[in-house]
């Protein structure tokens, strides 16, 4: 109980940092976070469905404090956005880029 | 010889300077205190959010009854009080509590770690823990 706890509250908090300043959407994902929860909320402990749930939980909560960006509009009627990259959010560095074409197989670029 | 010539020069021109800017200092303190006063006194009556106090425990718990209040999932507006359980007075479950504590973060300005954030079940343990942490506001 108490990891599924703290799963909703990491959750709850990711949700706080990617749609940070955006009500409608920030609402939505908790209520969506919420109900998910709510739903699994009477399952016996040691049912076998609950880490998997939990685990599942925590992965969402990763990938939206990780890999969503907010963008906004730069100027109407160009598709230009503004992106908020928070601290949070993974910055993938090229290190597999450059070991890919090494060796054989891989990209096939050589 | 230079530099003894400086520092006389020097010395005289701080006297000469001390007694005009001693006699400017008595007569700014002298006369217009009486004018400046109900100035002063108007201007702190703007709330000043820089550099506040500590928090008060009226204050804090004040502010977190209000945000209860605003909690739909409250059994009964009624039973919000300073000694108020979450789960046994208010009748939330764990998960509203968890939105509680999450909700009382936000209106401090804080974030509680996990284990003291479990450990919240009353509006007094709140209360408390507010009045522990030095960046709340």
């Amino acid at each position: 109980m108490a990891m599924a706890l703290s799963a909703y509250r990491s959750l709850m908090r990711s949700a706080r940092i990617a749609f940070q300043g955006d009500g409608p959407i920030l609402a939505a994902a908790q209520v969506q976070i919420r109900n998910e929860f709510r739903q699994r909320a009477s399952l016996d402990p040691s049912d076998e469905s609950v880490p998997a749930a939990i685990q599942h939980a925590e992965q969402v909560a990763k990938v939206l404090r990780e890999n969503v960006v907010q963008g906004k509009k730069i100027e109407e009627g160009q598709d230009r956005y503004k992106l908020r990259i928070h601290e949070h959010t993974e910055r993938g560095d090229n290190e597999s880029i450059k070991t890919a074409g090494s060796g054989s197989g891989g990209c096939g670029c050589r | 010889m230079f530099r003894s010539a400086v520092l006389r020069s020097a010395s005289a021109a701080r006297a000469a300077l001390r007694p005009a800017v001693a006699a400017q200092r008595t007569a700014f303190a002298a006369a217009p205190r009486a004018s400046l006063m109900p100035k002063i006194q108007s201007f702190q009556a703007v709330r000043m959010y820089s550099a506040g106090g500590a928090l008060n425990k009226e204050e804090v718990e004040g502010r977190i009854v209000s945000l209860l209040q605003g909690f739909d999932k409250v059994n009964d507006i009624a039973n919000i009080k300073g000694a108020a359980h979450f789960a046994n007075d208010l009748g939330l479950d764990s998960l509203d509590t968890v939105e509680v504590v999450m909700a009382i973060e936000e209106e401090f300005s804080i974030e509680i770690p996990d284990k003291d954030a479990d450990a919240i079940h009353s509006v007094e343990h709140a209360v408390e823990y507010i009045l522990k942490q030095p960046d709340a506001n």
